[in-house]
């Protein structure tokens, strides 16, 4: 490649040597920018998606229904394996929360009304205030919403024992939300949560959206097949 | 010809550039697992981290071993023992791990190798004493608990724009007839004081307290102060005392109701929760907790 280059050619190759990287640069930060832009708005459309329908949310890591023993809402004693082989849909509440538990817990009732002859799937809700959630409390909050005392267990007890459960088996934890005092201060407390028949987590649906209980029933259904 | 050569080059390295800044995203065969796992060690240069993880469904069993880190900045407070999730990225020829989360200080349980995170409760019970807090009061001065000490304090929480009568209002409507039934009862001794505490920072000032409590005092204000608590504050108190808060809007709080009362030594005399207790309940609860000083 070396050969001896007249200045003229070697002034003409530095003139061309500046024109290329120039228009390289033009060029690659343009085609930079292009890529940029496409990628960014794949990612815009997809969230626009996520905001709109109601899909189901993995769980941030492997996540499978623990040990516990709690009281329902008439006193029974409900552990783990009075529950197993059972599809589970689950959620959390407190009954002194104003605005978003009632939201999702009518569509936890949806859910009911919609699963009513399948009795391979049960509802649960745990309360993150067992102080106030006492068996009466819940028993009395469970008939606002139409509960089937047998298809849909509301849950109180021991608070460490609920928290376990809570935090192990369904949401994670945030400790640096300011805003955020909820003993515990799980996070997306308006989650609900499917659990298939050996106990996995499959994931979540935004319990406050319209279309969550029709998807909900769907997943069961795909998870039957 | 070698004018080609050159620019075809230039390109070629830019191309390269740009391949080189999107290595692992959407490579194929980089696989990425959200891993669980407790700290076992990690390199004073946090480049290496060996954890205890649980099973990698599809790639590998529970076991403790060493990975590279990423990003060294994930790992600054997390030490040995605490529980951590993490995304383990699998290249052709390297290994590392990223999105480093803390979750929990201390694992006691391993079962199935499932961590059992157990829950630890800071929540008091009767006896126990309530650590010092400071508040902002009416005045824009700063009130701390332990300015009560000698007195039955009875406290309570609210946030001015709280719109429901059975909870916050209900609350005020409480405190103003225990102050009542306080006020005219013949054995009860000077030392006592009630405490509304707001829980919004953001919108309750002193001014807007003031207003708040003044539609509840009657010009009179006596043994009844209002106060904010700041988020740090209820950061600290409101675990303890169980009090939940949740922000669900820019002006809406959902909200427990706690209401406690002090002994003269700041000690937790009487819990009452939610909205079903009467005046008379806490006053007398306030007259017990205060003769708690002539017994001692």
């Amino acid at each position: 490649m070396s050969r001896p280059a007249s200045s003229k050619e070697s002034n003409d190759e530095r003139l061309f040597l500046i024109v290329a990287i120039t228009m390289s640069l033009i060029f690659g930060t343009g085609f930079f920018l292009l890529m940029y832009t496409l990628n960014k708005r794949e990612k815009d459309s997809g969230k626009a998606a996520e905001d709109s329908a109601p899909h189901l949310i993995s769980p941030d890591h492997p996540r499978q229904l623990i040990d516990f023993s709690l009281t329902d809402r008439t006193g029974r004693s409900v552990t783990q394996s009075d529950l197993t082989g059972k599809i589970l849909v689950v959620d959390f509440l407190y009954t002194s929360c104003s605005l978003t538990c009632p939201v999702v817990n009518r569509c936890m009732a949806q859910i009911q009304q919609l699963t009513t002859n399948q009795p391979d799937v049960k509802l649960v809700s745990l309360t993150v205030d067992p102080r106030d959630d006492t068996v009466d409390a819940l028993a009395k909050y469970s008939e606002r919403f139409g509960a089937d005392t047998n298809r849909w267990l509301l849950l109180t007890g021991d608070k460490a024992t609920l928290y376990d459960l809570i935090g192990n088996s369904f949401l994670a934890q945030d400790l640096n939300d300011p805003f955020n005092y909820m003993p515990g201060n799980f996070t997306h407390t308006e989650r609900i949560a499917l659990v298939d028949s050996h106990g996995k987590v499959r994931g979540y649906f935004d319990g406050l959206n319209d279309g969550t209980a029709t998807a909900v029933v769907d997943e069961i259904n795909h998870l039957r097949n | 010809m070698k004018r080609l050569n050159i620019f075809i080059v230039i390109l070629l390295i830019i191309a390269g550039c740009r391949l080189e800044a999107a290595p692992e995203a959407g490579q194929k065969g980089v696989k990425t697992f959200d891993v669980r796992g407790v700290v076992r060690q990690i390199t004073d240069d946090r480049l290496k981290a060996t954890i205890q993880h649980e099973a990698i469904p599809g790639y590998m069993g529970a076991m403790t071993m060493e990975f590279n880190v990423k990003d060294t900045n994930e790992l600054v407070g997390i030490s040995p023992s605490d529980q951590i999730t993490f995304k383990l990225v699998v290249g052709e020829n390297n290994s590392w791990i990223e999105g480093v989360h803390f979750i929990a200080h201390e694992i006691e349980d391993v079962t199935n190798n499932t961590f059992i995170i157990h829950y630890q409760s800071v929540e008091l019970k009767p006896g126990d004493l309530l650590p010092d807090c400071a508040f902002m009061g009416e005045d824009g001065s700063t009130i701390h608990l332990s300015d009560f000490r000698g007195k039955a304090v009875a406290f309570t929480f609210f946030f001015s724009r709280c719109p429901l009568p059975d909870y916050c209002q209900r609350m005020s409507k409480n405190f103003s007839e225990t102050r009542k039934l306080l006020l005219a009862a013949t054995n009860a001794p000077a030392s006592w004081q009630l405490l509304s505490i707001s829980f919004d920072p953001g919108f309750d000032s002193p001014e807007m307290l003031s207003a708040y409590a003044n539609a509840y005092r009657n010009g009179d204000t006596n043994h009844w102060m209002f106060a904010v608590a700041s988020t740090n504050t209820l950061s600290g108190l409101a675990p303890r005392l169980d009090l939940m808060i949740m922000r669900e809007g820019d002006n809406i709080m959902s909200h427990n109701l706690r209401t406690v009362v002090l002994d003269p030594q700041g000690r937790i005399f009487r819990q009452l929760d939610g909205n079903q207790w009467t005046p008379q309940q806490l006053a007398d609860a306030i007259l017990l907790a205060a003769h708690k000083t002539d017994e001692n």
